[in-house]
């Protein structure tokens, strides 16, 4: 049936992307909620939250608000908290409720700019998405509002976008991109904070590490003509040590794309026989082959699975449970937005 | 006020008047401050029980959470493998059309009818969990239970997770409980039998209330926690009164007696042992019974005794993620003549009497709420504490000894207050964190 998850809990929501995407630049976001998704969020989906303070608050609607819409009352209390945070910019993440009662975020984003005096992202994210979208949309608000000056090209640096722990899933990512590719890295969200959005210009290029960082790098190349390719330098270690005895086999991999797509380079060069990519999330066609499957329901990895005749999985270890005839070897690889776990927890 | 975090002084805020609460305290007037002090408040059901965990503490029972799939993310935490909550919750996903249109509402039945399928045996009760949206919606999921109850054979009850009301007359956390009670059917009354409601989980299983029930006649005590099946529930339906041991389980009680013909009597955590005592004394009065609770109070009052002997008049720094009330706990540990210069929590009407008295004997107490946007600024400005009570008050004192004292054994009467002091002696003692 569609929409019925009977093995599998949702994952990461569009809301939580987007505050992902922003948790780390120093902005004021708001979470536009009675609560209980700013809960979800913080305290499910964002692991930074538990070791950095941030200034990420609820909007504490009640039944009233929405009925009523009592935008003013929002903006007047934002204005309030800003007045003690100080902050660069303010954020404005939507989730069901103001979808239901259709927020004009846009009209939001103004009065509240007017009344702040500081730039306003608002993300018109539903709850009902799943977390690349939002993470997406926040990257490239982010980059839209903030970079903006030209700037001479620096040969050495180098731009990463679309870096969050829900597609990472790791808390050191950022450090752990930096170690690839060079002190010049630039990892957006997760170590280089608002000045290195604004002086995105001065990168040499920008390498994406999730489909969630498209949009902000087609944006970047548009803008300033900086070149953008997808990559991701980072995999778990006990995953890269689990592909040389997948040599002769059919592997299918389940993530986010390109880190599908980066292990199915690896994956052949270990002489794999072939590789398939499946994701429930975006999946852009750059990177797709004919195998590839994009995933909708519960019982579409079974389905796709048997279609590939697949001889070994490497996914997050909660798909096991909707694979329950599958014989051949399952290599977990951890997908923080999927089950909530980071690498660091890997067994 | 300093300039960083927002507090009031217990004396000003007595002053003052509960009408007259500063904007800071008063959630509604601004924004909720989200860190890892207020996951309680904000997510019940990340930490500790939620509308959803609340819902399945009906045994057997199985919930199918009809909602954006924001609603249930947190829910894989409650869901995962080993939990004991692990294969008992079900979604139904909504999509953009559904949160405008409500067309979802005709597919729940279907899935209900699935999920009863899916599994080895049908469960014997089926609790839908509802949200924002459906109440945004107006949704009559009375109607749709009933609906489902047609299509699956089983019965249906509805959960509302209605953050949106939380201030309401009937907030979610009231509404489960009625819920979770809703399934008992009338039944012969045993004269021997009581019903304690409130909590989701057991009392401490040294708790004297207990031993003072027997004492009475009372053979049969029932909690929903301690009910391993569905049928030990329907049995809580024969019991001769109803012990209400939570304020929130009062609307529960009230339908039970509508129903049921169910009487029921109010009991309040509390950790002042003069004030346990006066409780005990009413409610034995009530139902025409003396208790005996000497040995008990010995108990508790030596556990008091012992730990200001061995740690002295220290400091407390109490929060309101705990077991119980944070301005009636506090005030209890003024009494016992310790110092409690700052806590945190919600000041309500139901609170409010507890922070009069605090005035009275600490005039200087700092009350600040977790939800306040200038906690972002708590830090260097903050009291001297020697140890905290609470888990919001650990984020804070991350450095100071203390305890969570959130547990998920409810700390109860003169047990509850022999194992605060416990459990703080321990912590105190290893001069490290104590019980989580």
């Amino acid at each position: 049936m569609k929409g019925l998850l009977k093995r599998l809990a949702p994952f990461a929501p569009d809301t939580s992307g987007a505050v992902s995407a922003l948790f780390e630049l120093g902005g004021l976001v708001v979470i536009c909620d009675a609560g209980g998704c700013t809960g979800n969020i913080c305290g499910f989906d964002e692991p930074r939250w538990f070791t950095m303070r941030s200034a990420v608050f609820s909007a504490g609607m009640r039944d009233m608000d929405a009925i009523l819409g009592r935008d003013a009352q929002l903006v007047e209390k934002i204005v309030s908290a800003q007045q003690t945070v100080k902050a660069p910019f303010v954020v404005l993440a939507g989730t069901p409720v103001p979808a239901v009662i259709a927020t004009d975020f846009k009209a939001l984003r103004r009065l509240t700019e007017k009344k702040t005096c500081v730039p306003v992202l608002a993300v018109e994210s539903t709850g009902v998405n799943h977390y690349d979208r939002g993470a997406s949309r926040a990257f490239e608000l982010l980059f839209d509002a903030f970079a903006a000056e030209q700037l001479p090209v620096e040969k050495e640096t180098v731009g990463v976008i679309g870096a969050t722990p829900l597609d990472l899933g790791t808390l050191r990512a950022g450090d752990l991109l930096r170690e690839a590719l060079g002190p010049g890295a630039q990892v957006y969200g997760m170590g280089a904070g608002l000045d290195a959005v604004r002086r995105a210009s001065a990168n040499a290029c920008n390498l994406v590490v999730s489909p969630a960082g498209v949009a902000a790098a087609q944006l970047l190349e548009k803008r300033f003509g900086t070149p953008w390719r997808p990559a991701c330098p980072y995999l778990p270690e006990p995953v890269l040590e689990a592909l040389p005895r997948l040599k002769g086999k059919r592997v299918l991999a389940v993530h986010q794309q390109f880190a599908c797509a980066a292990l199915r380079e690896k994956l052949l060069g270990c002489g794999a026989a072939a590789v398939a990519v499946c994701s429930w999330f975006s999946m852009t066609d750059a990177l797709r082959e004919p195998q590839d499957r994009r995933l909708a329901e519960e019982d579409d990895l079974a389905a796709a699975v048997t279609a590939f005749g697949a001889d070994a999985v490497i996914a997050d270890r909660v798909f096991e449970k909707v694979l329950p005839g599958f014989k051949g070897e399952f290599i977990d690889f951890p997908h923080f937005a999927v089950s909530g776990r980071l690498t660091e927890r890997q067994e | 006020m300093a300039d960083g975090y927002f507090y009031i002084k217990a004396g000003e805020l007595a002053e003052r008047g509960i009408k007259d609460l500063p904007r800071e305290l008063a959630g509604n007037r601004h924004l909720i401050y989200s860190s890892p002090a207020t996951l309680a408040f904000n997510s019940p059901g990340a930490q500790g029980f939620g509308v959803k965990r609340a819902g399945l503490a009906v045994p057997e029972s199985v919930m199918l959470l009809v909602a954006p799939r924001c609603c249930g993310r947190n829910t894989s935490a409650l869901a995962s493998p080993g939990g004991a909550l692990g294969e008992r919750f079900f979604y139904l996903l909504l999509d953009e059309t559904d949160i405008v249109t409500g067309r979802h509402l005709v597919r729940i039945p279907e899935a209900v009818k699935e999920i009863c399928r899916t599994l080895p045996a049908p469960p014997p009760a089926v609790m839908i969990c509802i949200t924002c949206v459906d109440a945004l919606l107006g949704t009559d999921m009375e109607r749709v239970c009933r609906r489902c109850t047609e299509a699956a054979g089983v019965p249906v009850v509805p959960c509302y997770m209605y953050a949106l009301t939380r201030e309401g007359r009937l907030p979610p956390m009231v509404q489960v409980r009625k819920s979770v009670y809703s399934l008992l059917e009338p039944r012969p009354k045993k004269a021997d039998a009581v019903n304690l409601l409130g909590f989701f989980t057991p009392l401490q299983e040294d708790c004297e209330l207990y031993a003072l029930l027997r004492q009475a006649g009372v053979k049969k005590i029932r909690e929903i926690a301690r009910c391993r099946t569905f049928a030990e529930y329907l049995e809580m339906a024969e019991a001769n009164f109803d012990v209400v041991l939570h304020h929130e389980a009062r609307y529960a009680a009230l339908d039970l007696e509508k129903r049921l013909g169910i009487p029921s009597v109010e009991l309040v955590r509390l950790y002042d042992l003069e004030k346990v005592r006066r409780q005990y004394a009413l409610f034995g009065a009530a139902i025409g019974a003396s208790f005996d609770d000497g040995s008990f109070y010995a108990r508790a009052e030596g556990a008091v005794r012992n730990f200001a002997d061995r740690h002295g008049k220290i400091a407390f720094s109490v929060g309101e993620w705990l077991n119980g009330d944070p301005f009636e706990l506090a005030l209890a540990l003024l009494r016992y003549g310790f110092a409690v210069p700052e806590i945190f929590g919600t000041v309500g009407e139901g609170n409010f009497v507890w922070v009069k008295k605090i005035a009275q004997l600490s005039p200087e107490t700092r009350i600040s709420s977790n939800l306040s946007p200038t906690m972002l600024l708590y830090g260097e400005d903050a009291p001297a504490c020697d140890a905290f009570i609470g888990r919001d008050a650990r984020f804070y004192h991350p450095h100071l000894p203390g305890i969570d004292w959130n547990g998920e054994a409810q700390p109860f009467g003169y047990a509850g207050i022999a194992a605060l002091f416990r459990e703080l002696d321990r912590a105190l003692s290893s001069g490290k964190e104590g019980a989580r």
